[in-house]
């Protein structure tokens, strides 16, 4: 029998989900998205009948966030949850209040699913492991003949405890939490969209050959990717106008890092952190080759172990901290604010996270055309990028709260030059 | 599929320009397909947030003609404090109480709480006769313990929601009595009125509700 979700459940928020409710507003949405294109039209009834499955499965996704005297926290969220169909916004803002306290939409289109979450509930990973999951269940009540080959949790799973660790705080080393401070980072600049409007542009190509493109540079395809990405702004935004004062700050990739892959869990909420390419552009002849070798160098020296685990405990650092843990939770959130303006945003000129390749077991993979992720983008960080693929479908998409697509352009050029096949993918937002 | 040769790059869509570089799209569309993504559609305006600032306009001014009324003819009375303290209620009132999507004990509680720090305010600032602390407070906590008590008892399916505020209140309601020891109070049974409702419900909770008052408690104050 399963242990059915009731009263009885709350959670305690992980230590980065701490951090978003207090900063995240229309603007900032700290929204992300996941979706999957089927080889068929979504039925409405079908997919909400897979959802409630899995959300009983899944009971810290059935919650809503409730305020204690110390910290906030996970209740369990008894009321219904809806599947509703896409609109224009892409990752917009979710609001509790207009969504029955839930901090995800479950969304369709045509012969797409799509699941945006806030980022206080789970990361990539955890997200995609639902989407996966919610899938399955759809294409069973579709009636098709899949199995789940331990690559899909199904809603006759037990959920077991270790889901729902706080991973970050099980390798807290206090010995190692060294608050190194950062400059603020080069800010990407353009026109901004109105009314908090999002464009996406994805583009398609090939995983395999891109895969063999990164090995004979002898890069990963994330270095790749982060390389070329610090080149395209350079070349777009900077190169000859590093006189300018605002061309002065360095340009930071920010590139989040799944830490199951570094560390021993299997947790579903927030267990990631980030390597960051550094590099002030003010010289006018960079060229792309040493952008490559920068990358590769500053990306192995911010993977060690000893690196990762200085930044996870910088930041169970300060729910640690006696004096902050028993400040009433009104007076904490600004708190968290100043702390978040010290570590967060501002020193990322954009993000850049590849979530990797999807696994679907083999039933389940003539059923799937792609996977496309997004993350949302706001004031400081006017363009971010997300990797996804699925098989041979490679998909990059750039999310902007600009007008400009310079270096969209710029990017996807480098690749058709060198012969690759894009397909294009775009939300067309200058046409509002 | 329709491509774009400056880029080079194909795209299936039915507008005819290149989301990149903004040039013409070669190549034709059979027939309208449907968008990958939905077109924006622009949210209709709702009428009320202009009633509402006329609504405050008008407050604001009625609230400066009020202070300088009483302050060009001042007789040591503070008489404003009632007409002000009331509309300042009826917004608190409007913006909580209807508007927002609290749960109603907090509603509850919160707007008894709220009305009853206001009656002490215009008591003390004007004749000071006492009625606020007499009467007012035993009176709206032992109705508000009532209220809150029989919403969880007729809705019982999110009383976990509501234990902590009918708590709050049941903690509220010992102040009479204990400003009755103290000789504030002159009128005593409203208060031990009050005092005997709060204690009757406290022990219903702790002998029927005793875990999830527990739970509760463990949530909201973790550290």
């Amino acid at each position: 029998m399963n242990k059915e979700s009731s009263y009885d459940t709350w959670f305690r928020l992980d230590n980065s989900g701490k951090i978003f409710p207090e900063v995240s507003n229309h603007r900032e949405t700290n929204v992300f998205r996941v979706a999957v294109s089927l080889t068929e039209k979504i039925d409405q009834d079908l997919l909400q009948l897979a959802v409630d499955a899995i959300l009983s499965r899944y009971p810290m996704f059935k919650v809503k966030l409730k305020k204690g005297l110390f910290w906030s926290y996970f209740d369990y969220n008894s009321k219904p949850f809806h599947v509703e169909e896409l609109k224009h916004y892409v990752c917009g803002e979710i609001n509790p209040k207009k969504n029955n306290g839930y901090l995800f939409r479950v969304m369709y289109r045509n012969n797409d699913i799509i699941i945006e979450m806030f980022h206080s509930l789970a990361d990539g990973a955890g997200v995609i492991m639902l989407l996966k999951a919610i899938t399955f269940e759809y294409l069973v009540l579709a009636g098709k003949d899949i199995k789940p080959d331990n690559l899909v949790p199904t809603k006759n799973q037990r959920p077991s405890m270790e889901e729902y660790e706080d991973a970050n705080s099980k390798f807290y080393d206090r010995k190692n939490r060294k608050h190194i401070p950062e400059q603020r980072a080069y800010r990407i600049k353009g026109t901004p969209l109105a009314e908090d409007l999002t464009g996406l542009i994805s583009g398609n190509m090939s995983t395999s050959a891109m895969i063999s493109l990164a090995r004979e540079n002898g890069l990963t395809m994330t270095e790749y990717f982060t390389a070329l990405m610090m080149y395209t702004i350079y070349v777009t935004q900077i190169q000859y106008r590093g006189h300018i004062k605002s061309n002065q700050a360095p340009v930071k990739i920010f590139v989040p890092v799944n830490l199951r892959k570094h560390f021993p869990s299997n947790t579903l909420r927030n267990f990631s952190n980030f390597v960051k390419s550094n590099m002030v552009m003010t010289e006018d002849d960079i060229t792309f080759e040493e952008l490559k070798a920068l990358v590769k160098e500053q990306f192995e020296k911010g993977m060690t172990k000893s690196e990762l685990i200085r930044k996870m405990s910088e930041n169970v650092a300060f729910e640690k901290n006696v004096f902050l843990r028993f400040t009433p939770y009104v007076l904490k959130k600004y708190a968290l604010k100043i702390g978040y303006n010290m570590l967060g945003m501002k020193l990322n000129t954009m993000s850049l996270t590849n979530i990797g390749k999807v696994d679907f077991p083999e039933s389940m993979e003539p059923y799937v055309v792609d996977v496309t992720a997004a993350v949302y983008a706001g004031k400081y960080n006017t363009l971010n990028c997300s990797i996804i693929s699925f098989k041979d479908r490679l998909k990059v998409t750039f999310t902007r709260s600009i007008v400009e697509t310079t270096i969209e352009r710029e990017f996807f050029r480098h690749f058709t030059n060198l012969g690759f096949d894009i397909t294009i993918e775009s939300n067309y937002v200058e046409e509002y | 599929m329709k491509y774009c040769d400056k880029c080079k790059i194909s795209i299936d869509t039915n507008n005819n320009y290149c989301p990149l570089c903004q040039q013409i799209l070669e190549g034709d569309q059979k027939k309208e397909l449907s968008e990958k993504y939905p077109e924006y559609v622009s949210v209709n305006r709702k009428i009320y947030p202009i009633t509402k600032k006329v609504i405050m306009f008008v407050t604001i001014v009625s609230i400066i003609i009020l202070l300088i009324i009483n302050l060009a003819t001042f007789n040591g009375r503070w008489w404003s404090l009632i007409p002000i303290g009331s509309t300042f209620y009826f917004w608190v009132l409007i913006s909580v109480g209807v508007f927002s999507r609290q749960n109603i004990a907090f509603k509850l509680a919160f707007l008894t709480s709220l009305l009853i720090g206001l009656l002490i305010l215009i008591d003390e600032a004007t004749l000071k006769e006492g009625w606020s602390y007499n009467y007012i407070m035993p009176l709206l906590l032992f109705t508000c313990n009532l209220a809150i008590s029989g919403i969880i008892l007729i809705k019982r399916i999110d009383y976990r929601d509501y234990i902590l505020y009918l708590l709050t209140i049941v903690i509220l309601s010992l102040v009479p009595i204990i400003l009755l020891f103290v000789n504030i109070i002159s009128e005593p049974w409203p208060a031990i009125m009050a005092f005997a409702l709060a204690v009757s419900i406290l022990f219903f909770i702790i002998f029927f509700f005793p875990k999830s008052i527990k739970d509760e408690i463990k949530k909201r104050f973790h550290a």
